[in-house]
């Protein structure tokens, strides 16, 4: 009952969240200066032309009118039409999200997997040259512009050694096995770059918080038995060190998603921040909106799941709301 | 007149916040990489407040186009034949004032809002939730949709970095402030006067403005990663040249993949900033507080 309890909290959290996101969409979709009707019309219209535009974006009706159309509309599914595309915006992005997901997943998957290790490594040998090494490599990514680190692995990978495509999420031309791995092989450099500025959060966070578990008292009395270091490291501290490095994954979606945005644009890769960045130069409002939307609810939900999995695995964070 | 006593025991008090800066001073001085972090910084910031003397302004067309870095062009030309180390400098200029007015506005406004959040519970409610709500949304696809409204200028990115800073300011400096407003020394003020402002003057933002100062350097830092980001996307000013619309321009014109120059400077500028800002808050937490790092 409890845990029921507490999936219902975070379920109404998350639907806080999105209605939040799109009031704040609403509102500055209408009360800041780029009117949408006048974006899509000549400047040369006639008073007629501005009027029925106005009527065919219900600009005319009162705000709190225009704001339940919104909702209603948003219920639906419907972001409304591209100004550029003149086709449905989430038909267009639907098409794009696939591909943003599959780069942020797997470059959190990655990270999760080699940024744990180097965190322990580094808990491990406390003030040692590792801890330096893997130290400095966390810091140095978090400090750098990730379109730069983009283009720095773009350069070298892509144009100087040829080991990877520079562009693109796949081959035109290719099916079955070996489209699967153009697509592997397209996505490795996108992956990495956000890897690298992802890593440091995560090893900091186990490095420290896995110093602290070496000095609770369990460990203590785990070596003061006799027990191997490497079990009481793996098993005993390890095991309690992980669950503050699981709410990193929802505190760090934010930057992800931020990130995949300026690092498609870089690698042409044909997910929505690509699509931001194409909507940009055409002043596509509808798009920009809905590709903000859209990551919101990403965003929120998978939010969402990593909070409940934390409230399973660690019965006092359950307790404690 | 007072006696003798008192007037010592206000020299002392009066003397004692120096005393505490001027310790953590000494101990900051023992950190070479907080040094040299601030030395960077410093140098940064003369850079950019000294451009007009250390390049002319890029505008126009140049000689030769995509030279790479030599005597005369110390970081080489762009596509349109600009020196690029002039645009790195006045990229510095733009950058900064972008960072210190963003982080300014977001740094009072933010460490405004969480003390009085702290100090008045009703008002806090509200405040954590708006905070909660905006840090759990991807801020950076947001503020493009406004910069994209609005129309880019150097005003509408200073505003958009700020509007959207401040509540990580308010969440770091609310946890510090709630934790002050519980102490008994703020409670025998409220005993001794009426008026919150002058307890949350005297009392609360004191208690909190090391925690301010760090989040100075860290919300700058950050402005100058979002403002980059905005104008790699093409949100920048067109008017000025930043170090994010170097990358963009470069972008553009497809010279990235010949011209390994051009990204590679301003990109260096940004990461000096960014890790010195880093570097520079590590220590300044380690000396101010030496017993919470070994």
């Amino acid at each position: 009952m409890s845990l029921f309890l507490f999936v219902l909290k975070r379920v109404g959290r998350g639907l806080l969240t999105l209605w939040f996101a799109v009031t704040v969409t609403f509102l500055l979709l209408r009360l800041l200066p780029g009117d949408p009707a006048l974006a899509v019309a000549n400047p040369n219209m006639t008073r007629e032309t501005r009027a029925a535009l106005l009527t065919q974006y219900g600009l005319e009706e009162s705000l709190p009118v225009q704001y339940v159309k919104y909702l209603w509309q948003l219920l639906q599914g419907n972001l409304g039409i591209s100004f550029h595309q003149n086709t449905e915006v989430t038909t267009v992005l639907m098409e794009r999200l696939p591909w943003t997901l599959l780069l942020a997943a797997s470059s959190l998957l990655v990270t999760v997997v080699v940024g744990i290790p180097l965190g322990v490594l580094a808990a491990s040998r406390r003030g040692g040259l590792w801890d330096r090494f893997v130290q400095i490599v966390a810091v140095t990514g978090q400090s750098l512009f990730v379109p730069s680190l983009g283009i720095l692995l773009l350069y070298v990978f892509g144009l100087q050694l040829n080991w990877f495509p520079i562009g693109g999420a796949y081959t035109d031309g290719t099916y079955g096995g070996e489209w699967y791995l153009s697509v592997i092989s397209h996505l490795v450099l996108p992956c990495l770059s956000l890897v690298f500025a992802q890593l440091g959060a995560y090893v900091l966070t186990m490095r420290s918080s896995l110093i602290d578990a070496l000095g609770e008292d369990y460990v203590v009395l785990a070596n003061a038995n006799g027990l191997p270091a490497r079990r009481v490291l793996w098993k005993h501290a390890l095991r309690n060190a992980l669950l503050p490095t699981t709410t990193l994954v929802g505190l760090q979606l934010g930057f992800v998603v931020g990130g995949a945005v300026l690092i498609e644009t870089v690698y042409a890769y044909p997910g929505i921040g690509r699509g931001i960045y194409e909507a940009v130069t055409q002043l596509d409002f509808p798009v920009l909106q809905g590709a903000f939307l859209l990551l919101a609810v990403t965003v929120v939900a998978v939010n969402m799941i990593t909070d409940i999995a934390y409230g399973i695995l660690d019965p006092r964070v359950k307790a404690a709301s | 007149m007072t006696t003798p006593q008192a007037q010592q025991a206000e020299a002392v008090s009066v003397d004692a916040p120096p005393r505490a800066a001027r310790l953590t001073w000494r101990r900051f001085r023992r950190e070479p990489l907080g040094v040299a972090a601030l030395a960077v910084l410093v140098l940064l910031v003369i850079a950019a407040i000294a451009a007009p003397l250390l390049a002319d302004y890029p505008a126009g067309y140049g000689d030769t186009v995509l030279a790479p870095p030599s005597g005369a062009h110390w970081f080489g030309t762009d596509s349109l034949g600009l020196d690029v180390f002039a645009e790195v400098v006045w990229g510095a200029q733009q950058s900064l004032l972008v960072a210190a007015a963003a982080s300014l506005i977001a740094i009072v406004f933010g460490t405004l809002l969480a003390v009085i959040g702290a100090y008045f519970r009703r008002v806090d409610a509200v405040i954590s939730v708006v905070v909660d709500l905006t840090l759990s949304l991807p801020i950076l696809p947001l503020m493009i949709l406004v910069a994209a409204l609005v129309g880019p200028s150097t005003m509408t990115i200073i505003l958009v970095i700020a509007a959207f800073s401040w509540p990580e300011v308010t969440r770091v400096v609310r946890s510090q402030a709630l934790s002050v407003v519980r102490l008994p020394y703020v409670d025998a003020a409220r005993l001794m006067t009426g008026s919150p402002v002058w307890i949350i003057r005297r009392h609360v933002v004191p208690a909190v403005m090391p925690l301010v100062l760090v989040s100075v350097v860290l919300t700058s830092s950050r402005a100058v990663l979002s403002a980059a980001g905005l104008a790699f996307l093409g949100l920048g000013d067109p008017n000025t040249w930043s170090w994010g619309r170097i990358l963009y321009e470069a972008q553009q014109a497809g010279a990235m993949s010949t011209a390994w120059w051009l990204p590679l400077f301003p990109s260096l500028a940004i990461f000096l900033l960014v890790l010195a800002s880093t570097l520079l808050s590590t220590a300044y937490n380690d000396a101010r507080n030496p017993r919470r790092n070994k």
